[in-house]
């Protein structure tokens, strides 16, 4: 990477951040290069979802978001998500339905997964497909990620003072019923 | 006791164990080829051809040699010229040696023409443009027809071409390989037949599409030998192809494989390590090249695209009569695979169902396009689509039910089949019985979960939007036999954990645990004792690596025999511990025992006297394991979907997948194996398309090449149905493969259920659905 | 593109002056998605139009009127009576882009199988461009060819006014395509003005499979004063099949394209009756 005149500045999982960069930058790579490795390249192309990373709160391929976009916003990468000690919610169940295979769109699910619990009281089986349309999985057919979001957003709505979700949804089974 | 109830009392295997590398990769942990890179490696950017077919009359790197950042040109100018496959597989390898790592001919849109390594990409980019190229422009070949056409244009015209043994290659005729059999007599079973078919099918081009694209990285070590971290289904194979188009010693080079982005087979080629070596060499600098998406479908291996013709006669008894199975693929423009294909598609399909006449014959042809790989379910996912949609069609000429008549003629348990012994990979085959068949449990309970009974006669269906539901059965191999190799070492720790290691490469599939749950099975301790390394061909024994469905087969039997090895060595330092002859103790629970438990010692205390305190030894089991066999996994799968007649589109309303894999290892895994093949299965019927101009492929993204979201998935159920093989690791044959052979077949015998429109041919796009449905309307 | 500079601007007269004074060198950018697949050797400066408070749907008078620089994904979850943005934004693309591109970025420079334009072309939408000061353009002049001609000289979308609908419209809008996420084959829009079940007028415009964006006049013509029955809708999307080019995409035939665009329109009336008989909201 070359010096430039040029910088950057945002709120990177919480800690205020400048970064030299160029115009023309994507926002995956300056991540990548600063160590935030968990973001991944699969196609550059803004269709697979695995560099997903949250911009002020909404999932955003970073292979299609030019670095200089992010000025003075608050960007959340896979590395705010959970520890080895203490992963996140949906990382545990994920692990549990046996929902990884290789892996390289996990992290971008994972975030994915994060814009729609915090942006969303209705977890009906549409909004959430709305959600997760952006990023592919070419290992699983879906069908163990399914189950393990849908056990994080069961227990969401479940828990109180959240209100009823209205639309139709299929139980955390998935199609196993 | 059936059996496959034995399973019921292991106490690793057949459990659903969480994958060991699941957290770590959930936390987006370094872990991939492209997580290692420092960030002052080269970038390697390549000029590919443009061109289908061209002779590169001149070529001029010398304005690109001198751009800034560039530090390495590689063209066939400064390169050795030496003759090898691309394809990942054993040695000497069953396909032509028909590709260099660059030459003075360009074969396909999207071969290589030159490489540059420089200090960014954006350097790299700008000095290709600056290579000067000269094509003499050559006609090219775009299709089997024009392959196999009289005077048809020479694709490896080089004198270099040719297979290292002895099978038939005829490059002048295009012609990269041909393979036949015959059993008892196919004009006589044609002749016997009450009804007669002839019909041809075409199954397209496809690419894997694992969501990490290749990726590699090679360094010079401080001790000047090549490091080379990649991401390979064939670490072992990658380090001796490097080796041989570099023209160095096997000796120099290390191959790394880390955590895979899945394969799917596509990454059991050599694409890129050759160049990658070849610049780090050249520049003693750590370079990567990682392609991009659009790289990956130009120039990545796709599925073989296939032409079956099958010709067919059935008696009104039910019994097949004959079978006459004709494959031709496509290998694009080189020929790796092209045998081995071709032999899969009969001797992986054949034997599914008893007929004493069968005919076989295979043949593949160079073509001036993209090339064909191994994917998975390789040659027979193209045949069964022609074979099950044809076993519906004789069931209905009889008047039987699709499913009754497979019921009837399907191989059930201790039957063999002269395809086995007729069809190897490139050489005969071996003779062999099923020694563990599940199918037709298969078949009765995916037929109850897909509600078979309400299945009704598309004559009575009427309205736009038809239902209709198809079903096939489905048979694969399990490793190659008496060819493939797997070995694993095991040794003991202080606490009583265990290093595995094993050449067999996990590429995403959680083959990691499953080797681990049938070594801690076999050692009677804990799947989470073990610590599992694959693959480093420096520090791990070797393994042919993770193709033709024999990781859990082969590998694992490999892997029990290890720990096998190192259960002996540790009953003979625990006996010796306790004082007790070896034959009065057994082991449980990690601990050696005597048979009432009064003394016991564990597998920790083991560890720390025989590595500290007496005899000192380190207990370390080594094995090696080849196959007599390659046990079918069975399947049958069924669909419900539903057929809007105005426009042709399909939605897939249910679709179920059984599968007899043996005992299911690890059952949640086996789950989303049979899962994500059968989506990919889906889409491949549906949507995935090469859609070609002049030779190039235009569709080279995901926007464009469609694979399915989970907003496209339609519920998928999966049904392990167990079987018990006796010659696999705890009873375990594969499981990986079978499921993507489905989808098509099934899509299609629904289509005809739900319209009476049969299709031969997918992606079963609207416009030939409704052309099809059409074409029958003017009929009546 | 190759960016040399990327500007944020602080208000709208001084993203126009910026870009009045760049001119070819000078690209504003919203979300930024396209930018990444448009060719040019020359690098120009990214104007950033983020934060110029062109994001917001507000309902003001017989309008909703949508800042030119709201993603697709806040139209998607707008609500309100008599609101239909929603359906197409719903079917555009990923989560991912929803969230990232703008009403604005998808319609200055209008892609051919772009779905906004033909909603708004059936909406009689009225676009507010403000070049030193703001004036509107209905959707049939602005969509007459390549929209990216007004914006040339810096001037710049601020806001996209959709006609609340009233009691007597129906709207319907049919998007095919291979999957979800797919770019479209055949988007179909069509909003009828009902009197009684009569139908009053019509506006019914085509995109994707054909050159650029349009309406079908056609269409609409065999429709005015006639039953909002299926017979007239038959006949009416007959009528679509012969009212535009019809072209080859994702390998197959245009004529596949035509009767799909036929099937597409048939449904698209029938949504709109539904909807103005009230069933669809």
């Amino acid at each position: 990477m070359t010096r430039t005149s040029h910088t950057v500045s945002f709120t990177l999982n919480g800690e205020k951040k400048t970064f030299s960069t160029r115009p023309d930058e994507k926002l995956l790579t300056l991540l990548r290069r600063e160590g935030y490795r968990g973001t991944k390249y699969g196609c550059g192309q803004g269709t697979c979802g695995a560099c997903t990373v949250l911009v002020d709160g909404k999932a955003t391929y970073a292979c299609l978001y030019y670095s200089m976009q992010a000025e003075g916003r608050k960007v959340r990468t896979i590395e705010s998500a959970g520890t080895f000690d203490k992963p996140g919610e949906f990382q545990k169940e994920l692990i549990a339905a046996g929902a990884v295979q290789c892996g390289y769109c996990i992290p971008g699910m994972v975030m994915s997964a994060t814009a729609l619990m915090e942006s969303e009281k209705d977890f009906s089986d549409e909004i959430v497909k709305e959600y997760m349309d952006g990023n592919l999985c070419r290992c699983t057919g879906y069908e163990k990620i399914w189950v393990a979001l849908r056990r994080v957003l069961d227990r969401q709505e479940a828990a109180p003072a959240k209100k009823p979700a209205t639309g139709k949804k299929t139980s955390s089974k998935g199609a196993k019923k | 006791m059936n059996r496959h109830e034995k399973a019921k009392n292991f106490k690793q295997v057949n459990h659903s164990v969480t994958k060991i590398d699941a957290l770590q990769l959930a936390l987006g942990k370094d872990s991939y080829v492209a997580d290692f890179v420092p960030n002052d490696a080269l970038i390697i950017k390549m000029l590919w051809s443009p061109h289908a077919h061209a002779r590169i009359k001149k070529m001029d790197v010398s304005k690109a040699e001198k751009m800034p950042g560039v530090k390495a040109v590689l063209w066939y100018g400064n390169v050795p010229r030496i003759v090898h496959c691309t394809a990942g597989q054993g040695f000497p390898e069953p396909s032509p040696y028909d590709t260099f790592m660059f030459d003075r001919k360009v074969r396909f849109v999207g071969d290589r023409v030159a490489a540059v390594a420089a200090e960014t990409e954006e350097q790299a980019l700008a000095a290709l443009e600056v290579i000067k190229v000269e094509y003499e422009l050559l006609k090219p070949v775009f299709s089997i027809d024009e392959a196999m056409a009289p005077g048809a244009p020479v694709i490896h015209d080089e004198p270099e071409a040719h297979v290292p043994i002895p099978i038939h290659y005829e490059p002048k005729k295009n012609l990269v390989a041909q393979v036949g059999c015959e059993a008892g007599s196919f004009e006589k079973g044609m002749k016997d037949a009450d009804f007669t078919f002839d019909e041809t099918f075409e199954a397209p081009y496809a690419q894997h599409c694992p969501i990490e694209p290749y990726v590699s990285m090679a360094q010079i070590a401080s001790s000047g030998r090549i490091v080379i971290t990649t991401s390979t289904q064939v670490p072992f194979h990658c380090r001796r192809i490097v080796a041989q188009t570099l023209g160095i010693p096997v000796q120099r080079i290390r191959v790394i494989k880390p955590r895979i982005g899945g394969g799917f087979g596509c990454k059991q080629e050599i694409l890129l390590d050759d160049v990658t070596a070849m610049f780090a060499l050249r520049t003693g600098r750590s370079v990567l090249w990682q392609f991009t998406r659009e790289e990956t479908f130009r120039t990545g291996r796709t599925r073989h695209p296939f032409r079956v013709r099958l010709r067919a006669g059935v008696k009104k008894d039910g019994t097949i009569s004959a079978i006459g199975l004709d494959c031709i693929n496509n290998t694009g423009a080189y020929g790796g695979h092209g045998l081995t294909v071709v032999s899969c598609s009969g001797g992986k399909t054949l034997p599914l169902y008893h007929c004493d006449n069968i005919h076989f014959d295979g043949k593949s042809y160079y073509t001036n396009l993209p090339v064909g790989g191994a994917y998975r379910g390789f040659g027979a996912t193209q045949a069964f689509f022609a074979i099950e949609s044809v076993m519906d069609q004789m069931a209905e000429a009889i008047g039987m039910d699709p499913k009754a008549f497979r019921q009837l003629n399907h191989i059930r348990e201790n039957e063999g089949s002269p395809i086995f012994a007729a069809l190897g990979e490139g050489r005969e085959g071996t003779p062999m019985t099923v020694g563990s068949n599940a199918l037709g449990e298969c078949i009765v309970q995916g037929a109850e979960a897909i509600g078979w009974d309400k299945r009704s006669d598309w004559r009575g269906k009427t309205g736009r939007f038809r239902r209709g539901i198809g079903m096939a059965c489905l048979m694969q191999g399990s490793s190659i036999p008496d060819i493939d190799m797997g070995a694993a070492a095991i040794k003991i720790n202080e606490d009583g954990s265990f290093n595995l290691t094993v050449g067999a490469t996990d590429l995403g599939t959680g083959s990691d645990t499953v080797l681990a749950q049938i070594a801690a099975e076999e050692l009677e301790t804990a799947t989470d004792k073990m610590i599992v390394y694959s693959s480093d061909t420096d520090l791990t024994p070797f393994d042919v690596g993770a193709y033709a469905s024999s990781t859990t087969y082969l590998s694992g039997e490999a892997v029990r025999k290890a720990a096998a090895d190192a259960k002996r060595q540790i009953l003979a330092t625990g006996a010796e511990m306790l004082g007790l002859p070896v034959d009065q103790v057994h082991c449980e629970d990690a601990m050696v025992r005597n048979a009432d438990g009064s003394k016991k010692v564990s597998y920790s205390d083991i560890a720390n006297y025989s590595l500290y305190q007496k005899n000192q030894y380190q207990i370390i089991g080594t094995a090696s394991h080849i196959t007599k066999k390659s046990p079918p996994p069975f399947a049958a799968h069924y669909a419900e979907i539903e057929v809007d007649t105005w426009t042709g589109f399909i939605r897939v309303l249910k679709y179920v997948s059984t599968i007899d894999c043996g005992t299911a290892v690890n059952p949640t895994l086996c789950e989303g194996q049979t899962e994500g093949g059968t989506l990919n299965g889906i889409s491949y019927a549906l949507t995935e398309q090469y859609l070609f101009q002049n030779g190039r492929m235009m569709n080279a993204s995901f926007a464009d090449y469609h694979i399915y979201s989970m907003r496209d998935r339609p519920p998928l159920q999966t049904i392990l149905v167990p079987s018990y093989e006796d010659t696999g690791p705890f009873g375990a044959k594969s499981v990986s493969e079978i499921c993507i052979n489905g989808p098509a077949p099934v899509i299609g015998n629904a289509i005809y259920n739900a319209t009476g429109a049969r299709i031969n041919e997918f992606p079963f796009t609207p416009e030939k659905v409704l052309a099809a449905i059409q074409a029958l309307e003017k009929k009546k | 593109m190759k960016l040399s500079e990327f500007i944020h601007p602080g208000s709208l007269a001084e993203a126009r002056k910026a870009l009045r004074g760049l001119g070819p060198k000078g690209l504003p950018l919203a979300g930024g998605t396209a930018l990444h697949f448009m060719q040019s050797k020359t690098p120009v400066t990214a104007v950033d139009l983020t934060g110029l408070g062109l994001s917001y749907i507000r309902r003001k008078g017989g309008f909703f009127s949508i800042g030119a620089a709201t993603p697709i994904s806040d139209i998607q979850r707008y609500r309100s009576p008599r609101w239909a943005m929603h359906e197409i934004c719903r079917r555009i693309s990923t989560h991912q882009i929803r969230n990232v591109s703008t009403i604005g970025g998808n319609i200055c420079r209008v892609f051919p199988w772009a779905d906004l334009p033909v909603v708004l072309l059936a909406m009689n939408a009225r676009m507010v461009i403000y070049s030193g000061k703001e004036s509107e353009m209905g959707a049939d002049e602005f969509f007459s060819s390549q929209p990216a001609r007004l914006f040339r000289g810096g001037d710049l979308l601020t806001s996209v006014k959709i006609p609340v609908l009233k009691a007597q419209h129906g709207f319907g809008s049919v998007k095919a395509a291979r999957n979800a996420a797919a770019f479209s084959l055949v988007t179909i829009a069509a909003l009828l003005e009902l009197d009684g079940t009569t139908i009053k007028s019509a506006r019914v415009a085509a995109g994707s499979a054909i050159p650029f964006p349009k309406r079908l006049h056609e269409v609409e013509a065999a429709l005015v004063g006639r039953e909002a029955v299926t017979d007239v809708f038959k006949k009416a999307a007959a009528a679509g099949g012969t009212a535009a080019k019809w072209n080859v995409r994702e390998g197959m035939s245009a004529d596949y394209m035509r009767q799909l665009a036929e099937v597409s329109l048939l449904d698209a009336l029938e949504r709109a009756a539904e909807f103005a008989r009230g069933r669809v909201n």
